[in-house]
């Protein structure tokens, strides 16, 4: 699909995606989505979900097993 | 002095000085906002980073030269700004600011510890502000192995 500013698509029934703007490699995109459709940008979500882990997996068996191999 | 419990160091007093605030919190942790460093002669290269309000929250931080020396932040103006620092002037890490990768230890889907290069936590050490920077188009990776690849020794 190729589409200029001004002019949108739809996902599904109720996702409208509008280019808004072009200006060299970078685009300004507005989105209409339902209210439960959370919006953020993917390497945010795929912080948010490294976080997540990193925090989940520490324990004091954790930071031994580090702090030997880091020795080596 | 203050006093905070941790699960993983017990009874800590620490100051308010010693206090970095985290105005929006870390993406997944938005409600934790405000931390304090543990480095320990014994746990180097490793620093802990422990939440105040939630004594089982504490990320394993390793300093960014040590995981890449020669790592490069991008700030843009926006997180520039939030962190309270000059845009476009060449940011000291180690003086100007604290800049470190959070770690995650093996678990079960993935055994190997890894650092995440790509949103380092960064501190404005005079301001006492810190916040995670998500760097957008990065060269690296969230999940950078900590150890390299185990050497293979050819069968003879």
């Amino acid at each position: 699909m190729r589409r200029r500013a001004g002019e949108s698509f739809m996902i599904g029934d109720g996702i409208e995606i509008e280019v808004l703007e072009v200006s060299g490699s970078r685009v300004k995109l507005g989105i209409v989505a339902p209210e439960m459709c959370l919006i953020v940008r993917k390497e945010a979500k795929i912080t948010r979900e490294t976080n997540l882990t990193a925090a989940r997996a520490v324990d004091q068996a954790a930071i031994t097993s580090l702090l030997s191999r880091l020795a080596r | 002095m203050l006093r905070l419990q941790t699960t993983y160091f017990g009874e800590l007093d620490y100051s308010e000085s010693s206090v970095y605030r985290f105005p929006n919190g870390l993406p997944g942790f938005e409600n934790e906002q405000a931390f304090v460093f543990l480095r320990q002669p014994h746990t180097e290269p490793l620093m802990f980073m422990q939440s105040l309000a939630n004594p089982k929250l504490c990320f394993i931080l390793l300093p960014i030269l040590v995981a890449d020396a020669q790592y490069q932040v991008q700030l843009d103006p926006e997180y520039a700004g939030e962190l309270k620092l000059a845009a476009n002037c060449r940011l000291r890490i180690g003086e100007d600011i604290l800049c470190a990768a959070i770690l995650s230890p093996g678990h079960e889907d993935m055994p190997e510890p890894t650092v995440n290069l790509m949103a380092p936590v960064v501190v404005n050490l005079k301001e006492r502000i810190g916040m995670q920077v998500i760097q957008t188009n990065s060269p690296y990776s969230h999940r950078h192995p900590l150890f390299g690849p185990q050497e293979l020794v050819p069968c003879s």
